[in-house]
């Protein structure tokens, strides 16, 4: 299991964690959109939790939710700490497409790079 | 291990008290204990969630003891967040089934209305992960992205959450305990004020006072604890695989009909952990009381209604007879105890068997309990 902020043990299992590094694009899982937010978070407050290839899933505030549906392919950065997920285009949907089916190259690369976020992957113990 | 028995079961009316919340707690269990015919317990279960935040009282347990004047009858407390009463049954019937005490108390409580409506949800939003709280993360709203996730999947619709509050506000209607005793429409809850997309004002329970109670005994007497099952999962709701389904609901609801030795074809009727509509509809799948991908059209159909084949929240539910928090996992118990023996007057059901379902957290630590009139 892969969890996102660095944990010192998988939620599931007693084992220790190890970082890795995953491409910052993914997939929406559910988005809401909160019209009373808590103290502190401008309304309406935009939250996804998007998963990223490999597994990890990341909650995430968003500028807008227009034309989004679970399961679009989203980008995510992290500003001051705190990921943003936002829209790909049609070409950085293309790109990332191609990535997947095997053709990476460094022109592809470098679109899923530039939010690439360290996270730890867990070492689970086979059979746990 | 012991049969346990509950002999007696009392609560308050539920909604906006002024009373303090060991008054309330002393109202449920005193007429509990007057239920079952007994002056003193052996011993006592208290289930709070937060009264240190919410009253600013701790060392809760002797608190309510002596409160009640109980101050020398043996007294724990115990807190699984919102699941707190059922824990606490649960701690109850350990002691009974054990045979450590013949007779138990387990009385739950909490009093929340007198407190700004952004502080409750702020002190019970701290049951959810820390982590997705920095992100702003309430309980409306992972229970928006799990009703999303729900919507998307199983062809569940607007109108299926919209009727589960219509059908839960029209038992409540029929009940002198429930905080809410208006009947809605489905047009009112389509149009009223949006909480967490897709959630709207009506598809989310309220902020409730009140208390509830049962006696435990391993005297064969009233209704039996025929089974009752924990499930657990990960605090952080981004942690699992599955939104739109609860482990620790499938895992507490194997648990407690293996114990019990039947499944849940045997369920006459069943009070759910409603807190926001699309509950009822996953509790439903995920304990097996309804085909998984069937519940929103059961619920269309009136199959949970309370003439339907399977009433579903006689009490009115979370959504309507309320939630006070701790008190609910054993309002839960007191509704289905009086059902089960004809004291449910203006909503009794025919059945020998009821089952209680809480979810504790975001469904974190969730139980479900078996009852049997035999
Ligand atoms: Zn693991």
């Amino acid at each position: 299991m892969i969890v996102a902020p660095p944990a010192s043990y998988c939620p599931r299992h007693p084992a220790r964690m190890l970082p890795t590094e995953l491409p910052g694009a993914g997939e929406i899982v559910s988005f809401t959109t909160l019209h009373s937010p808590p103290e502190g978070f401008k309304s309406p407050l935009h939250i996804a939790i998007v998963e990223l290839e490999g597994g990890a899933r990341f909650v995430c505030h968003g500028a807008e939710t227009r034309g989004l549906k679970i399961g679009s392919t989203v980008a995510i950065e992290a500003v001051n700490n705190v990921y943003y997920f936002s829209s790909l285009g049609a070409l950085d949907r293309a790109r990332i497409f191609w990535r997947r089916a095997g053709r990476a190259g460094d022109r592809v690369n470098s679109i899923a790079q530039s939010p690439m976020k360290r996270v730890w992957k867990g070492k689970d113990r086979a059979g746990l | 291990m012991r049969d346990v028995w509950i002999s007696g079961a009392g609560m308050t009316a539920i909604g906006r008290r002024t009373e303090p919340l060991q008054s309330l707690m002393a109202e449920a269990a005193l007429s509990a204990l007057l239920m079952a015919e007994r002056e003193r317990p052996d011993a006592i279960v208290v289930a709070a969630m937060n009264p240190e935040e919410f009253v600013g009282d701790g060392n809760f347990a002797s608190n309510v003891a002596t409160h009640m004047g109980f101050a020398e009858v043996p007294t724990v407390r115990i807190e699984t967040a919102t699941s707190s009463g059922a824990a606490a049954l649960y701690a109850g019937f350990a002691e009974v089934a054990a045979g450590l005490h013949r007779t138990v108390l387990v009385v739950g409580g909490e009093k929340m209305t007198h407190l700004a409506t952004p502080r409750v949800s702020e002190l019970i939003g701290r049951s959810i992960d820390p982590y997705e709280r920095l992100y702003g993360a309430t309980m409306p709203a992972l229970a928006g992205l799990i009703t999303r996730a729900l919507m998307a999947r199983n062809a569940v619709g607007l109108r299926e959450i919209a009727q589960v509050a219509v059908k839960n506000h029209a038992n409540a209607a029929k009940n002198p305990y429930a905080h809410y005793r208006q009947p809605i429409t489905i047009e009112d809850v389509m149009t009223s004020r949006m909480v967490a997309d897709p959630l709207r004002l009506l598809h989310c329970c309220p902020i409730s006072d009140g208390g509830a109670a049962v006696v435990l005994t391993s005297d064969r007497i009233g209704v039996r604890i025929a089974g009752i099952g924990q499930g657990t999962d990960t605090l952080a709701v981004r942690h699992r695989q599955n939104l739109t389904s609860f482990r620790a609901t499938q895992v507490a609801a194997r648990v407690a009909f293996a114990m019990a030795g039947f499944g849940p074809e045997r369920v006459d009727f069943a009070e759910l952990h409603d807190a926001f509509t699309p509950f009822e509809l996953i509790a439903l799948e995920d304990i097996g009381l309804i085909p998984v991908g069937k519940a929103s059209r059961a619920t269309l159909d009136g199959e949970t209604a309370l003439d339907g084949r399977l009433p579903i929240n006689p009490s009115g539910g979370l959504k309507a007879r309320g939630h006070p928090l701790a008190a609910t996992g054993l309002a839960q118990v007191v509704e289905c105890v009086w059902q089960l023996l004809g004291r449910a007057e203006g909503r009794q059901l025919e059945g020998h068997t009821a089952l209680a379902h809480s979810i504790g957290g975001l469904a974190t630590n969730n139980w479900v309990t078996v009852l049997e009139r035999l």
